[in-house]
């Protein structure tokens, strides 16, 4: 009985798979066929999600929080927590709705070329997957705490991760590789 | 619905399939398909004679037709694999290498396994070969679905049907012939029946893709797109970089 699992589990997925090619070509149909020039559109938009920078910080920014907290009273505090928290989801969404339509042409276009390489397109998937991971991590902490808390939070995590990081390349430096030597050496009987 | 009548509306949804892609000039875009269609048609005729005729050489008969149909589906297999394609060299390589790995590994992996399964009589042999057939195809179906998916390869109507419904029939067929094959599994005995329902369903799905002639997806000219797959990987890993150190930047400051 345990063998039909495989066998199972192969034919959903050539039914899930299939139904994924529908779905692809309802959304294509309309679509004109994908340019060079789409892809740098989409490198342009991606770049325009940063264009207001300033404008993107002041969202994260902890100065108007703290005059709204001395001067402003809890409904007015409630209102602005609520509208920075909008902003910030929404920039992160739009980031990530263009950083799928960028993945989305760089793959259309890929299939056109000539000697696509399969390492180089694991390696851009796994770093695509690495961002969906990591914005939605940020989305669940700005849902959770708010744009402000958030952050702190992932500061914190990026400063804990640096130090980690920097800490076991100085212990490694500092391993004496003759000591290691010795453990290396066959086991006498 | 009784069962011989279901089969009876497959025989007459595959004898409209024919006659349509002839007056449409499908069969010339697709020719395999058609083989194939025309093939089924027969393997139908031959089994209905063998049972009026010669009722107890049926079970032998209809497992050595089922073998040649699962040989004969892997030319579809081929058909959409070239279709699909033929605009997509680069895939088209990849493609090819790692079916051909999925082949070989699967086939010898079901091969092993026929060997020393040690099946009794003929029929049954047969049988299994079959079995396992089918499931080398459903591998090397869902591998050739997830990089058509993967790379977003564009289909038109008739080909997207034509996948559809070989994909939906081949997933249900797997299924059914690895719980028939399980000695004692009641369940094969409910899944038996929706066999000519799921026929029917494939062969609905392909009379309606299949109508009249839909275009095919134009490809890009030859100035749009850039063949070199190293500037365009290049290009999208640094706009990687690039949004990594901003969202970073902004998310420190």
């Amino acid at each position: 009985m345990s063998g039909l699992i495989p066998i199972v589990l192969l034919s959903t997925l050539i039914l899930i798979f299939s139904g994924r090619l529908l779905v692809q070509w309802s959304r294509q149909s309309h679509a004109q066929v994908v340019t060079i020039e789409d892809y740098t559109e989409a490198r342009a938009a991606l770049d325009s999600v940063f264009a207001e920078t300033a404008a993107i910080k002041r969202i994260f920014a902890t100065d108007d929080m703290e005059f709204v907290s001395q001067e402003g009273v809890g409904d007015v505090q409630r209102f602005f927590l609520k509208e920075r928290k909008r902003l910030a989801i929404q920039w992160v969404r739009m980031t990530q709705k263009q950083v799928a339509h960028l993945m989305d042409l760089h793959l259309k276009l890929a299939s056109y070329t000539y000697e696509p390489s399969p390492r180089a397109e694991v390696k851009l998937t796994v770093t695509y997957l690495c961002f969906i991971l990591a914005s939605n991590g940020v989305l669940i902490l700005l849902w959770l705490f708010g744009p402000f808390e958030a952050v702190r939070v992932v500061a914190y995590t990026v400063r804990a991760a640096e130090y980690f990081c920097s800490e076991v390349t100085r212990r490694l430096e500092n391993i004496d590789p003759v000591r290691l030597g010795s453990a290396r050496q066959p086991r006498s009987v | 619905m009784d069962t011989n009548l279901i089969w009876l509306i497959v025989i007459v949804l595959g004898a409209a399939i024919l006659f349509r892609g002839l007056r449409a000039g499908l069969q010339k875009r697709y020719p395999f398909f058609y083989c194939y269609i025309e093939c089924l048609l027969l393997i139908e005729v031959l089994r209905f004679l063998c049972l009026s005729l010669t009722p107890t050489l049926y079970g032998a008969f209809y497992w050595q037709t089922e073998l040649v149909r699962i040989i004969g589906s892997y030319a579809v297999i081929f058909e959409i694999f070239k279709r699909a394609l033929r605009h997509n060299p680069g895939v088209a390589r990849i493609a090819q290498q790692l079916l051909l790995v999925v082949f070989v590994v699967a086939f010898s992996y079901a091969a092993s396994d026929l060997l020393h399964g040690g099946s009794g009589s003929v029929p049954r042999a047969t049988a299994d070969l079959g079995r396992y057939l089918l499931y080398v195809e459903g591998a090397v179906l869902f591998v050739m679905l997830w990089l058509f998916g993967h790379y977003r390869i564009s289909f038109g109507g008739n080909l997207l049907g034509l996948t559809v419904g070989y994909s939906f029939v081949v997933a249900l067929d797997v299924v059914n012939l690895a719980f028939l094959s399980t000695p004692g599994n009641e369940s094969s005995i409910g899944l038996r029946k929706f066999i000519p329902i799921t026929h029917l369903l494939t062969f609905i799905i392909w009379c309606a893709s299949l109508w009249s002639s839909q275009p095919d997806p134009v490809p890009p000219a030859e100035s749009a797109i850039d063949r070199d797959y190293t500037i365009l990987a290049a290009k999208t890993k640094a706009a990687l970089a690039h949004l990594s150190t901003r969202v970073e930047r902004t998310l420190r400051s």
